[in-house]
């Protein structure tokens, strides 16, 4: 299965983020709570974990980008060879389940 | 400063207050007759480049520092030709390129600015020292504290003097401020305090060079209390409120004929140059009276000049 | 002055990270600049605004001061005025309060009382506004600052105007007091990646329109522009514009506008009585005679913690929507805008 990786939220009074710095590239495997990617908010930095085992698979936005809460950053997938999708709209994918911490 | 020129000036100012007083156009002045040994004595151990602030009581610092009476009465007077161009009159007159920073009319408010250049000087880094000269009235202030807390911790080149004359217009120190000695209040910062007889020119010179010395070191701030007592009410437009017994025994307290018999004891001061010191002083309250009345007042086109 | 950001090279930044950025330039050029205040330290700030700093200049030039804003403003004044430049951060507007003696009585008259011989080259800092944290720590009491001569004051509304005029106001030769907000540190926007300074007394027109001139500065663009597009749907154009500087203030900026759109709405945080809009509002009217007039400001009471009280204490859009309709004479769903008279 192919999971979308979103910013996580709801985070008081945060609206956006910059992608501070990726921990992998495509086919990395984490382990669940493994540090996937640091998030710039206006005030902390952002861990996202994996809340799931689970293979990176493409890398949707790099170091220095803004995204929105809820916006996708990565497509992630239990095998590391499963297809990916050929369409972009992320609507359909089930989001990989994360754990965050400010800190 | 040498031994004539600490009675110089401290003649000088009594006879321009002298003076001052006596003319009609005096405005609201604060006067330092009784307290002149107290700014005459810091003065003296001042590098021309120091920056010294004061208080409203200005004159005495003004004219210690070197200004020139006629450019000081002018400033007095509101006159064009004063060093602010008429515009700071007594409780700001400054001349900071004489080395006076300046006056400042608020009780307490030159305080924390003379902390900061203080450590403008630090910055420098050329072993400059600021100097603040304030009154008792001015030691309950939460300015005080807060410098005396500041300038410690940075171990800023900064003197503080207090010139205490014991009251505060009409409150006597007794019931304004908690402490016996004022320079106590530097104690708990861990500053160094000494408390002198302010009306002995010498003691405050001798004082003030030993706390200098220490605070341009890099040692920290140092607290100079100078226990004095004005000869006038506290200022033009105040009655005094000291019995009469009081104000009576003040003359014996004149720090000038103290110091003109300390000199003449000394075999250092004979009667015709003390004669000739007098007429000096004269002569130059003279001559600034002249300068001050030549002088126009600034133009009404004026107002709106510097104001930033 | 029309908005220039989207034609010049620029980098989105969070709010505070452009105030970072004015400094760390002004601070490489100027090796006397310093930073003064609470938290400025290795804490960087209470929003990250001076993050860096510390690390990058020393503990001699971004020093922390104990909680003594009398003496935080007035070493900074002293300092500045012996020729150590310094930037004073005052974390709440609300406790400038305790430190306007050197800023008012001292600092702003310098020049005037001198003669011109000492200036005061010193940036107060501070952060005003409401964000649930009660009556002591909400108020927007610029106005009262306008108010001082030889006092300027400015109060930033983007990150790319927060450096600009926190730039500008690190090169003027006397007090500046500059103002941000505590809800503005969320944003995030373009910083021109150029040196840039915005100069005093310059507007900006945020939204061209034509049937009503918004005057607003800092937060309150929020609800301003929020009440903008709400109206622009009804068929009402606004022009609204953001003041940026407060003292000295864009007069012609502003009447070109009224001149134009004949009515004018006046929207702040801070209270009506003597506010900017008050002051924004006369000025105008002596230029530009129209009758088409109101403001919109904090309710009278102070601005306490209660999330219920505090948000009607505060202006938002419809507030504002209702203004506009009031001052045109026009009621919310009238349709496409009638002909202007």
């Amino acid at each position: 299965m192919i999971y979308k990786l979103q910013v996580p939220g709801p985070i008081a009074d945060v609206e956006e983020i910059r992608i501070l710095e990726w921990h992998g590239a495509a086919g990395t495997l984490y382990a669940e709570n493994d540090l996937v990617v640091e998030l710039e908010t206006y005030k902390a930095v952002i861990e996202v974990r994996a809340g799931q085992a689970a293979y990176l698979r493409a890398v949707l936005c790099e170091a220095g980008d803004w995204r929105r809460i809820g916006e996708t950053l990565a497509l992630l997938s239990d095998s590391v060879d499963e297809p990916l999708p050929t369409t972009t709209n992320a609507d359909d994918l089930s989001a990989l389940t994360v754990a965050f911490a400010i800190v | 400063m040498s031994e004539h020129d600490l009675l110089r000036t401290m003649l000088l100012i009594r006879a321009f207050e002298r003076a001052l007083v006596a003319r009609p156009d005096h405005g609201f002045q604060l006067l330092s007759s009784g307290e002149e040994a107290v700014a005459v004595g810091v003065a003296a151990v001042l590098e021309p480049d120091d920056p010294l602030l004061c208080s409203g009581r200005a004159i005495g610092p003004a004219l210690a520092r070197g200004l020139e009476p006629g450019l000081v009465l002018a400033e007095l007077l509101g006159k064009a030709a004063g060093p602010c161009g008429g515009r700071g009159g007594r409780g700001h007159i400054a001349q900071p390129s004489k080395g006076f920073f300046g006056a400042h009319a608020v009780v307490g408010g030159n305080l924390t600015i003379a902390a900061g250049v203080a450590l403008a000087l630090q910055q420098e880094g050329q072993g400059g020292l600021a100097v603040c000269i304030f009154g008792d009235g001015a030691c309950a202030s939460g300015a005080l504290h807060e410098t005396l807390n500041i300038a410690a911790l940075w171990r800023l080149p900064l003197l503080l003097v207090c010139d205490n004359n014991q009251y505060a217009v009409s409150t006597p120190r007794s019931a304004a401020l908690a402490p016996r000695n004022l320079s106590d209040l530097a104690a708990p910062f861990g500053i160094a305090g000494i408390t002198v007889d302010g009306m002995d020119v010498v003691a405050v010179r001798d004082a003030a060079q030993r706390m200098a010395a220490h605070a341009r070191s890099g040692a920290g701030p140092a607290f100079l209390e100078c226990l004095s007592h004005r000869f006038t009410p506290h200022s033009t437009a105040t009655r005094d409120t000291r019995p009469a017994a009081e104000l009576a025994a003040l003359t014996e307290l004149c720090p000038l004929r103290r110091y003109a018999d300390r000199l003449r004891d000394q075999g250092l001061l004979d009667p015709e140059t003390q004669m000739a010191l007098e007429a000096e002083a004269e002569t130059r309250v003279e001559a600034a009276c002249l300068f001050a009345d030549a002088s126009s007042f600034p133009e009404v086109s004026e107002v709106l000049r510097d104001v930033g | 002055m029309t908005s220039v950001d989207t034609e010049v090279p620029s980098r989105k930044f969070f709010f505070r990270e452009a105030i970072a950025r004015a400094l760390v330039e002004e601070m490489i050029r100027d090796p006397r600049l310093m930073v003064l205040g609470q938290d400025v330290g290795a804490f960087g700030g209470t929003y990250r605004e001076f993050a860096g700093l510390h690390a990058r200049f020393g503990a001699e030039r971004v020093r922390d001061m104990p909680v003594a804003e009398a003496s935080m403003v007035g070493i900074g004044v002293g300092a500045a005025a012996a020729g150590t430049r310094t930037l004073v951060s005052i974390t709440y507007m609300d406790f400038l309060l305790l430190g306007l003696d050197p800023l008012v009585n001292y600092a702003a008259k310098l020049r005037y009382k001198t003669g011109g011989q000492l200036r005061a080259p010193v940036v107060v800092k501070t952060t005003a506004g409401a964000k649930g944290q009660g009556v002591a720590h909400s108020q927007c009491i610029e106005a009262w600052m306008m108010a001082v001569p030889g006092l300027r004051v400015v109060a930033p509304f983007t990150p790319g105007d927060a450096y600009g005029l926190l730039k500008t106001a690190l090169r003027e030769d006397g007090p500046v007091l500059y103002i941000d907000h505590k809800r503005l540190f969320q944003t995030a926007g373009p910083v021109p990646m150029a040196e840039t300074f915005v100069p005093l007394g310059c507007a900006r027109i945020v939204r061209p329109g034509y049937d009503v001139t918004l005057v607003s500065h800092s937060y309150a663009l929020v609800p301003t522009l929020a009440a903008a597009e709400a109206l622009a749907a009804e068929g009402i154009s606004c022009e609204v514009i953001d003041l940026r500087s407060l003292a000295p203030l864009d007069l012609s900026t502003l009447c070109q506008s009224v001149a134009r759109t004949r009515a004018l709405v006046t929207v702040e945080e801070g209270q009506l009585t003597c506010g900017v809009g008050s002051e924004v509002a006369f000025q105008v009217r002596q230029e530009v005679a129209i009758d088409r007039v109101a403001r919109v400001g904090a309710v009278p009471a102070p601005v306490s913690s209660n999330p219920v009280l505090e948000a009607a204490c505060l202006p938002d859009a419809d507030r504002v929507q209702a203004a506009v309709h009031a001052v045109l004479g026009t009621r919310s769903g009238d349709g496409p805008h009638r002909a202007k008279l």
